[in-house]
């Protein structure tokens, strides 16, 4: 372990894209949920070969595929039983847990259990949406009652299971909860999951845009989320809403929504993440009754399984020796089983096969139109998004320079033009990086003295994002936002700089296309 | 729905706006530099210790970004250990938190600028209104369409199969 603190390797969001194609249908809240694990892990400062994703099955299972670190795709609810092995055979390993409602809950419930209540060093993530996803959606153990699917046409009759709270009847030391279309705070929650020592179980409300796409829309709605959502923080009064005026308080036993205008602060609870009994009341807080709890519900120390285990399998070393595990196995009653004749042959009676061809009745039409309900029809806005290509922005013609230019020229050029960044090109006219005024600032303004001896390449950021022309303005949008930028450059089929855009290009074109309707 | 009118009923304070590093009048561009590398923030605040309110708040005074750095330091000998006041702009245009969020994007388009510090009717510095509020709120506001597609773009399924 002393090693990985000497050399210094900075990661970044980059290194952790796996090179698989992502299998889910776009517009997917994995995706989202992908991204910030994807910008979080580089922060953590774990390296990649220790950290290991272990999942089960369902849709969100094939998170560990497009991680570029270790993984198992394993077998269906028993990711939190291999975890455990691993942990406690390699304890030095960051493992990542990645569940659904269905995989941690219907068949894997037990192991899930286990694993929390041992308080094996885990980071445990359960894609929540409500749904298996995988097998084209049926309801789940988290469903509410009355949802329609394909394996409840009348309606769940079933009381469903609250993630939180089962996580705390197993004495969770680490309980959170986040949604995947708040991706600054699902971020800041990914990070405290790895942050804790011991077994973390995070929630995170997750879209399924084909099979359950209306289950969030309360708490994704970008407008009146802040109205839906109680977002916790350690030591801090316990007040929501748009406009802050909300909070909760306690009639006896039960919490309740009062009006700040009429209730004084001190009567609102503060947020205690040490306190065993104010997390149930946190966990039992069901929207829309109440707004949803989203932080960190509940952060204690406690030792984990596999120390605890290892100290005492020391203790017995210590005291008796390394151990034989051949003088172990011949330590207790030993039995040979004998040879038999070869078992006659059973006669196998085939499956029907006309059970193929059986026609389904009794599904009344009403049942199948409750199906099949449409998701909410696009705004023309959300359509522009997805359909006007970024070619349609005109983008500027890129200012480029060479990789050999010095730095003295570099800058005199983006002076001369009046721009915040310039692409950098080699012989072949190929884009290799980007320099930008940030990076005068960062790494140029009163370090380097003489800035005609130093080559542009030595301080551009190599291997930039750069997009095609015929991607939607979506994307641009989409990456602007997971990494803070400005501009993307836009590179042609053979990766030459065809142009340069902004968000103010963005802004304009979505103005002007809309009002020309 | 154009951008303009989902933004108008969207308030400066329900933005996620940006951090900046703040030094006082007088401080060496030099150390404002490095403060602001410190604080990984592209823009610097500077307040006036000296026209502090009744409740000790400095006022603002200026504001120093990247693209003065370009504009007045890196080819200006000697500017690094002159005070950050001499290449700041002064007296910037702020915004309250109470404004749209479409009026701070039109401010910033009429007046050609990038930042606009977010400062509350008691003189309060609350943040720094910039394009990359409202690139998180689209994000935010339409995740199935914004949000949710992965990073290289040439791997997006054609179809939706369910896992
Ligand atoms: C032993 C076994 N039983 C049942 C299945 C069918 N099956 C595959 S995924 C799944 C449920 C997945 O639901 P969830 O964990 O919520 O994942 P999602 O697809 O919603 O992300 C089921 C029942 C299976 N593959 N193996
Ligand atoms: S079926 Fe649902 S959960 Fe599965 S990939 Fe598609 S949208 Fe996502
Ligand atoms: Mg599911």
């Amino acid at each position: 372990m002393s090693t990985a603190a000497t050399e210094e390797i900075t990661l970044t969001r980059k290194d952790f894209i796996s090179d698989q194609t992502v299998r889910w249908c776009p517009g997917c809240g994995d995706y989202s949920i992908l991204a910030q694990m994807q910008r979080i892990l580089p922060e953590t400062g774990v390296p990649k070969e220790k950290t290991v994703f272990i999942s089960g099955i369902g849709c969100s299972s094939r998170f560990p595929y497009y991680m570029n670190t270790y993984g198992i795709h394993s077998i269906h609810g028993r990711a939190p039983a291999l975890a455990t092995g691993l942990a406690i055979a390699n304890p030095e390993l960051s493992i990542w847990v990645i569940t659904g409602d269905g995989d941690g809950l219907s068949i894997g419930g037990n192991h899930l259990l286990h694993a929390i209540r041992r308080n094996v060093n885990l980071n445990i993530v359960l894609f929540n949406n409500r749904i298996y996803g995988l097998t084209k959606g049926q309801y789940s153990p988290t469903s509410r009652p009355g949802t329609v699917t394909k394996s409840s046409p009348m309606g769940s009759v079933e009381q469903p299971l609250n993630p939180i709270a089962v996580a705390l009847a197993a004495e969770a030391t680490f309980v959170a909860r986040s949604i995947d279309s708040h991706p600054q705070h699902l971020a800041a929650i990914l990070e405290r999951t790895a942050e804790h020592q011991g077994a973390s179980f995070l929630e995170v409300y997750q879209n399924c845009v084909i099979f359950n796409p209306n289950e969030w829309t309360e708490l994704s709605d970008r407008r009146n989320r802040d109205d839906s959502i109680l977002y916790l923080e350690h030591g801090k009064h316990m007040i929501f809403g748009k406009n802050r005026d909300k909070g909760i308080r306690l009639n006896g036993f039960t919490p309740e929504v009062v009006s700040l205008d009429e209730v004084d602060l001190d009567e609102i609870l503060v947020h205690d993440a040490t306190s065993r009994p104010l997390a149930s009341i946190l966990g039992s807080m069901e929207f829309p009754d109440y707004p949803a709890a989203m932080g960190v519900i509940r952060d204690v120390r406690k030792p984990d399984y596999g120390g605890e285990m290892m100290a005492q399998v020391e203790t017995a070393q210590a005291q008796r020796g390394a151990g034989d595990l051949n003088q172990l196995y011949l330590a207790a009653d030993l039995w040979t089983v004998e040879e038999r004749e070869e078992a006659e042959e059973r006669e196998i009676t085939p499956v029907a096969s006309d059970l193929d061809e059986m026609p389904i009745t009794g599904l009344d039409e009403e049942y199948i139109d409750e199906m099949e309900k449409p998701a909410e029809a696009l705004s023309e806005f959300q359509d522009l998004l997805v359909t006007s290509t970024l070619a349609a922005l005109e983008p500027n013609v890129p200012i480029t320079v060479g990789k050999r230019s010095s730095l003295a020229r570099t800058i005199r050029q983006m002076n001369r033009h009046n721009i915040g960044c310039v692409l950098v090109t080699d012989e072949e006219d190929r884009l290799i990086g980007i320099f930008t005024e940030w990076d005068v600032l960062n790494r140029v303004a009163g370090i380097v003295d003489d800035m005609a001896q130093q080559r542009i390449s030595d301080y551009m950021t190599p291997e930039p994002l750069a997009l095609k022309a015929d991607l939607p303005i979506a994307q641009a949008l989409n990456l602007m936002s997971l990494h803070g930028f400005r501009h993307l450059p836009l590179v042609d089929e053979g990766g030459s700089p065809s142009g340069i855009i902004s968000f103010r290009d963005v802004v304009g074109y979505l103005n002007e296309a809309l009002e020309e309707e | 729905m154009s951008l303009q009118s989902d933004l108008k009923t969207e308030l400066v304070s329900h933005l996620a706006v940006s951090d900046f590093t703040q030094v006082v009048a007088g401080t060496p561009v030099r150390d404002t530099l490095a403060r602001m590398r410190a604080d990984r923030q592209v823009v610097c605040l500077v307040v006036d210790e000296d026209a502090a309110d009744e409740s000790g708040r400095r006022q603002l005074v200026g504001i120093f970004t990247e693209r003065d750095v370009m504009r007045r330091v890196i080819d200006a000998a000697g500017t690094l250990d002159r005070p950050v006041d001499e290449v700041m702009t002064p007296d910037p245009i702020t915004i309250g938190p109470d404004a749209s969020a479409a009026d701070a994007l039109r401010l910033m388009d009429e007046i050609h600028v990038r930042n606009l510090p977010v400062v509350d009717e008691d003189g309060e510095l609350m943040g720094n209104m910039t394009h990359q509020a409202i690139i998180q709120y689209l994000a935010d506001r339409y995740p199935v369409e914004v949000l949710n597609r992965p990073l290289d773009p040439e791997q997006f399924p054609r179809k939706a199969e369910g896992g």
